[in-house]
């Protein structure tokens, strides 16, 4: 706490960079997990050569993960509640095999496939919903109920075998934005896709100097507001120009526009609406919140509904991907989509996450898997770095929560000084003012 | 605290955006990566197994990594993890092509959900090899390596028909069951089938009698290939058809299985020194079994030889010459019909068993031990 109540004296200086992203306390940590996420791809980026931000394994790590960030987007939203969702891989494998089935049985034409598939996740979500909204089991309870059924519902619809789709439906998984037929040498669309980016980081940065003016509050100086446009745009217009240029018949994938549309709606949905800050809200105090007339079985029903529709989407653009839809599906993604989450700065109690830093935290563990794959590194090892890394992740976390600056002599000085100040008010415990048990019995037994 | 965070953030931006201005775009560079050709002799080759459930597949990863290295190639051995195996065998196999792997070859998790990633080699000009499990649904694989599975159900029919003669202690007719295995394996109806090729004429000349009339596939299979469902099987088999005449052998698909039996007949009272009973996949257990006399025979499939096999089709590839396939018909994936080297099975029983196993050390001394 001690630097923040500083800043203030220091305006005008270097400091003033924080405001680049708004400054406060959620936002500085998002920020180091941002930093965090640089700093894998930068030794990654190193280490094996050149190859992390090559186009082609830029291209994978989207293809790899977006179905894994997808997750990551409804699981923010159902730890904010305090809940938490373990059914997803089980859900998106039923759906995955629903949907695969209907379109080997039925020659159900794919997009109606898909269709299906979001149908069956929201009844699937809405039994869940029910359960935790309106009878009161706990979120866990259902889930872990609903790992099981769906899993074995999975098997059961595939008789345990696995369906392959038809290679049109391939394209939510495997597809990428098309070539125009103009001779240049990248994929003109994903420029393009850079390009309204950058518009968008514009107008915005104008739109919020002009409220800021309009209100007066706090603004940022001119320079840190061109810097930070200036930062951003660079980046977008590069990762456009790495993705535009891949391997000819290779673009910014179709599951990467997916999740894109989605993080920006569901960023929107949770910071400017009502029924988003009503997740706030009763995630954070739902006493209070309900006493304020927020109905939050409701939302408790709606998020949780929202994560197995969205899981399905996940489950779909995976089978997508694989070209076929099998019993394995699914297994062990809630893990990786919880992970996600608290590494992008969630709070196990509820009420604390956001969208946008639970994708840091999913890209976090996807560069650390894809990089440690490519230096050729053994399963075995790469479970147990991923591991450390979300401890380590959400043990500064809490510790810096706790003690408000997570320095390690901070820490220390500060047990230091506990512990004299517990030892001592031991010697006047001694004495008569108290005759209850508690003090008696430890006096007694320091006598022999 | 914090200032040093934020500084650390600019710095690593920017040094991550300098470092990437020196990976060259892939486009106009394609379109060099002809096959013919073959590729250097300290090329990357990419060898993705499955989760290390059994022993088999460990022992193949060693013997990869020893074997490239010596042939002078960069060994990429990786297995998949035990969770979400399939999605990160399938994130292994990219990474191997992002690599710059020449050859990879593949132990399938689940063979028909490789599909976008072999693509992607194959765009790559990357070889693809399918090691003892086909891959299914593309086109986009060139070579299968395998055990021949047919010969194995031909070999367990012969064992048979030889195990009846030395042990039953009579002529022709003799009673025997039939086991195969479980529905969902596609290689399940390979070994039965190969079985059949030998039994069924035996049995339509009346050498051979199925006492419970249990001849279908349908019928003799074993759900999961586990053994409670052929021991159950057995047992029943036994009380209905069994009372009044011996059984003289028992047609088993693997090991597992054929303890299962054993322990079924066992426990009916029968004499297992005049019973036969076929195995395959030479468990350890039942190799004591075999040299004890109870099991009769099993099948080894040795795994040194599919490997060396399997390398000396990269060496091939690499020179640029096309690699020796011994088989062009049997295995459609569903897409095409992928080129095969089988590799002939070796039947054991206890007469050749210290031969057969010369090559697997722990086998041996079991065999020894007797």
């Amino acid at each position: 706490m001690t630097s923040a109540t500083d800043t203030p004296k220091k305006s005008g200086g270097f400091s003033d960079i924080r405001k680049m992203f708004g400054g406060g306390q959620s936002t500085l940590r998002q920020f180091g997990i941002l930093g965090s996420l640089l700093v894998i791809i930068l030794i990654f980026q190193i280490w094996t050569g050149g190859l992390t931000l090559s186009p082609t394994n830029l291209i994978n790590v989207v293809n790899q993960y977006s179905y894994i960030l997808i997750l990551a987007i409804g699981m923010v939203m159902v730890i904010i509640m305090g809940h938490i969702d373990l059914s997803v891989g089980s859900v998106a494998a039923f759906s995955g095999i629903v949907v695969a089935k209907a379109m080997a049985d039925w020659n159900l034409p794919w997009p109606f496939a898909i269709v299906l598939g979001l149908v069956v996740g929201a009844l699937i979500g809405a039994w869940q919903g029910w359960w935790v909204a309106y009878v009161g089991v706990p979120a866990f309870i259902v889930t872990l109920a609903g790992m099981l059924i769906f899993r074995g519902a999975n098997q059961v619809v595939g008789q345990s075998t696995t369906v392959p789709v038809p290679s049109e439906f391939g394209v939510i998984g495997a597809g990428y934005l098309p070539e125009l037929p103009i001779a240049l040498p990248f994929n003109v669309l994903t420029m393009l896709l850079g390009l309204i980016g950058v518009a968008w980081i514009i107008w915005n940065e104008f739109r919020l100097r002009g409220q800021q003016k309009r209100t007066g509050s706090d603004m940022a100086p001119v320079w840190v507001s061109i810097l930070k446009v200036v930062l951003l745009s660079a980046v977008i217009l590069w990762a456009a120009w790495l993705f535009a240029t891949g391997r000819p018949g290779t673009s910014f994938p179709v599951s990467g526009i997916i999740l894109v549309v989605l993080v920006i709606v569901y960023s929107f949905v949770t910071n400017k609406t009502v029924f988003g800050r009503h997740i706030y809200a009763v995630g954070g105090n739902r006493l209070a919140a309900s006493l304020s007339g927020v109905k939050d079985r409701r939302v408790d029903f709606f998020v949780m509904m929202n994560m197995s529709v969205l899981a399905s989407l996940a489950g779909m653009i995976f089978v997508a991907r694989s070209t076929a839809s099998g019993p394995q599906d699914g297994n062990g993604w809630e893990l990786d989509a919880i992970a996600a989450v608290f590494i992008g700065g969630a709070a196990v109690s509820g009420g604390i996450g956001t969208v946008i830093g639970s994708i840091i935290g999913g890209l976090v563990m996807a560069f650390l898997n894809n990089g440690l794959q490519l230096i050729g590194t053994g399963a075995d090892l790469v479970s147990i770095i991923k591991g450390l890394v979300l401890l380590l992740a959400v043990g500064i976390d809490v510790l810096s929560k706790r003690s408000g600056g997570a320095s390690i002599f901070g820490i220390w000085s500060r047990r230091r000084q506990a512990r004299l100040e517990t030892a001592v008010p031991e010697t006047p415990a001694v004495e008569p003012t108290a005759g209850t048990n508690e003090t008696s019995i430890p006096a007694d037994n320091r006598q022999p | 605290m914090k200032r040093i965070a934020l500084a650390a953030t600019a710095v690593a931006a920017a040094a991550a955006l300098t470092l990437a201005g020196c990976s060259s775009s892939e486009r106009g560079g394609s379109g060099d990566s002809t096959d013919a050709a073959g590729f250097a002799a300290d090329s990357s080759i990419g060898i993705a197994l499955p989760d290390k459930t059994s022993e088999n597949w460990v022992l193949a990863g060693d013997l990869f990594t020893d074997g490239l290295e010596e042939a002078g190639f960069k060994a990429d051995v990786q297995y998949a993890p035990a969770s979400n195996t399939v999605a990160e065998q399938q994130n292994q196999i990219s990474s191997m092509v992002t690599n710059g792997a020449k050859v990879i070859v593949i132990g399938a998790k689940d063979g028909k959900q490789l599909g976008t990633q072999l693509q992607q080699a194959a765009d790559a000009g990357v070889k693809i090899i399918a090691y003892d499990r086909l891959i299914e649904n593309t086109e986009n694989v060139d070579y299968y390596v395998a055990f021949d599975n047919f010969k194995v159900g031909q070999l367990q029919g012969e064992a048979l028909l030889a195990g009846l003669e030395e042990r039953s202690g009579h002529g022709a007719p003799w009673n025997v069951e039939l086991f195969s295995g479980s529905p969902d394996d596609a290689n399940s109806a390979v070994f039965f089938n190969g079985a059949m090729d030998v039994l069924q004429p035996k049995i339509d000349d009346g050498t051979l009698v199925v006492a419970s009339g249990q001849t279908e596939i349908a019928q003799t299979a074993t759900q999961g290939w586990e053994a409670e469902n052929a021991q159950s099987r057995m047992d029943s088999i036994l009380t209905s058809t069994y009372g009044s005449q011996e059984i003289d052998g028992v047609l088993s698909p693997n090991d597992t299985l054929a303890r299962a039996i054993i322990t079924s007949v066992q426990q009916a009272g029968k004499d297992m020194s005049k019973v036969t009973v076929t195995g395959q996949d030479s468990e350890a257990e039942s190799v004591k079994s075999i040299m004890e006399g109870i099991q009769y025979s099993t099948i080894n499939k040795d795994t040194t030889l599919l490997v060396e096999q399997t390398i000396k089709m990269i060496q091939d590839l690499q020179k640029g010459e096309e690699p020796e396939v011994n088989d062009t018909e049997q295995y459609d994936n569903g897409v095409k019909v992928v080129p095969a080297y089988l590799l002939a099975p070796v039947i054991v029983t206890k007469e050749n068993a210290a031969e057969a196993y010369a090559n697997v050390p722990s086998l041996l001394e079991i065999v020894e031990s007797y």
